[in-house]
């Protein structure tokens, strides 16, 4: 019966994609997922588009002079000058957190000799990955907030409650709880490449555990500790929901600066100036990572090789 | 002081760290579930499930959830194809620009998800496809689709081409090998990326923040409606809904591919 479809199938195949075209294959068999991704290269051009055009506070629409007025206005304001150095910054502190925390459990998690520990850290790590952004971040709220958990159990020991909640640090805490789960994933396969004979070695010619640590195992990863870093900040700098949820307005990233400016004030040529922004700076970051450690560094590309 | 004990005990510390950042929000969750009280506190009012029961008879609840399956069904159907296609494509066929085409299909990956929201709203909106459902289940296939390539790329690589030969030389036709030979090869691949596919469109917030309005909003964006305004526990309890979703995920890819395999060097 299956078979009988797949004859017809083939006859039917054979006539309107007959042999010839069979060099082509890879290509048909692309043009799908090609199509699809140039909805988003549509997308860019018109934010492109877009932001070129300055926004007219008398009708609310878009001029149709083309001008730089967008991206001046965002040079002008200290605002968004603010709002870039906080991603920046954010996306950096929590990169360098993440990633020390990452390495030891990856490391762990390769050389442990224990089938069932493996399994367990592989569990705890997958469970958060597969729960959202933003069911996580109610997590932390209900820890930080004003009559969360730790406040509860301050006051409950006479202490004064704290301001834990709606702040930088809160942001910071929420986003390296969130990208832990990355970060060891992407690091893992550098480790598990690395061979336990090479360590072993090292400390047979008398170096302690941190001076193989520092002088060949790191070394050794640093491609997994390139990707997986670059992958962090990116997602960091442009993240939105940890900033909105656990930051409450009082710690703004650029994700947030381009909703508000199309949800709150209705400037969509800024927005789309802030996007294109936004863009460029996470481009050019995964662009320097392919440069530095090569285009391995990402596993689709490394299938091939 | 250097010795392995320090070693042992450095890591461990670390990791024992990493595991409470981990789980603590979750297990938090679940803890604030089970409360007896109308608002969250420490320690809580007794143990009950009514907010569980609230919800089974809140229509909203179940109408998000409804709409969140849907759109992650959508998702991971238009995925399911597309994906596998394009990794055999990249992987097994000669094509020219490889690179070049590789690095195209990693976009999703590049553009931030504001701005792909942001971008797709507005493409939405001029093509009139706004207010439906199922344009938020393509444009979170669109968002993912790498981890789909990714997911089938990583088994087409045990696929052994000498079995295609072999099944063409016994007079198979392309299609017939397709689906007897190729496919079942790389099954464990397109079965790891649809789940993950489910999974991150399951979860996924900002995009959907974009592209939902309040008739079809769907249970992310729902939660965070929610959280902005008063938090009660039956938000704790939906939230559980999510935790339970990813333990099943969880055991199921264990199940069919094994954790480990994300453990392998490439």
């Amino acid at each position: 019966m299956t078979l009988a479809i797949l004859q017809r199938t083939d006859r039917f195949v054979s006539v309107v994609w007959p042999s010839g075209l069979h060099g082509m294959n890879g290509y048909l068999f692309l043009l799908p997922a090609v199509a699809l991704v140039f909805i988003l290269v549509i997308a860019l051009g018109y934010m492109l588009e877009f932001s070129l055009h300055e926004l007219d506070l008398s009708t609310y629409r878009l001029k149709e002079a083309y001008s730089l007025t967008n991206y001046q206005t965002i040079l002008d304001r200290p605002v968004y000058l603010r709002v870039l150095w906080r991603s920046l910054l954010a996306a950096l502190i929590v990169t360098v957190i993440t990633v020390f925390l990452a390495f030891p459990y990856a490391y762990l998690m390769v050389r442990t000799s224990s089938a069932a520990t493996r399994k367990f850290l592989l569990v705890a790590l997958f469970l958060p990955f597969f729960i959202g952004q933003v069911v996580r971040a109610y997590g932390w709220l209900i820890i930080l907030g004003k009559q969360g958990l730790l406040n509860s159990i301050l006051t409950g020991l006479g202490l004064p409650a704290l301001d834990l909640i709606y702040n930088y640090p809160a942001v910071i805490l929420g986003l390296v709880q969130y990208m832990l789960p990355f970060a060891v994933l992407l690091l893992t396969p550098a480790v598990a490449a690395i061979s336990e004979d090479v360590e072993l070695a090292s400390e047979s010619l008398g170096a302690n555990w941190l001076q193989t640590f520092r002088h060949v195992v790191i070394p050794m990863a640093t491609p997994g500790l390139v990707g997986s870093s670059v992958v962090v900040f990116t997602l960091t700098l442009t993240d939105f929901a940890m900033p909105e949820i656990l930051g409450g307005g009082t710690s703004d990233f650029i994700a947030n600066a381009i909703y508000d400016s199309y949800f709150q004030i209705s400037n969509i040529g800024l927005g789309a100036a802030l996007a294109i922004l936004l863009t460029l700076i996470g481009s050019a970051l995964v662009a320097l990572m392919f440069m530095i450690a090569g285009t391995g560094t990402l596993a689709v590309t490394e299938a091939e090789e | 002081m250097n010795g392995p004990r320090s070693k042992a005990i450095a890591l461990w510390g670390l990791v024992a760290f990493s595991l409470i950042l981990l789980s603590f929000p979750t297990v938090i969750i679940i803890g604030a579930s089970f409360t007896a009280g109308e608002i969250i506190q420490f320690p809580p009012e007794g143990f009950s499930l009514r907010w569980y029961e609230k919800l089974w008879q809140l229509d909203s609840f179940q109408d998000a959830l409804l709409r969140t399956f849907y759109v992650s069904f959508i998702c991971t159907l238009i995925s399911l194809p597309v994906g596998t296609l394009a990794a055999l494509a990249t992987v097994r066929y000669r094509i020219r620009f490889r690179r070049t085409l590789q690095v195209y299909l990693l976009l999703p990956f590049t553009i931030p998800l504001v701005v792909s929201g942001l971008g797709m709203l507005i493409v939405f909106g001029e093509v009139r496809i706004l207010g439906q459902l199922w344009p938020v289940g393509l444009a979170l296939c669109i968002i993912n689709l790498p981890f789909m390539i990714w997911a089938v790329s990583a088994s087409v690589n045990g696929l052994d081409s000498e079995l295609e030969n072999a099944a063409a030389n016994c007079g198979a036709a392309p299609v017939q090998i397709f689906f007897t030979v190729t496919l079942p090869a790389v099954m464990p691949g397109v079965i790891t990326g649809a789940l993950l596919m489910f999974i991150l469109a399951f979860n996924e917030f900002l995009v959907s923040l974009f592209l939902v309005d309040s008739r079809i909003v769907t249970l992310p964006v729902q939660i965070y409606n929610s959280i902005r305004s008063v938090i009660t526990p039956d938000l704790a309890a939906v939230s559980v809904v999510y935790i339970l979703i990813a333990v099943i995920a969880v055991w199921v890819l264990d199940r069919l591919v094994g954790l480990e395999i994300f453990l392998r060097s490439k």
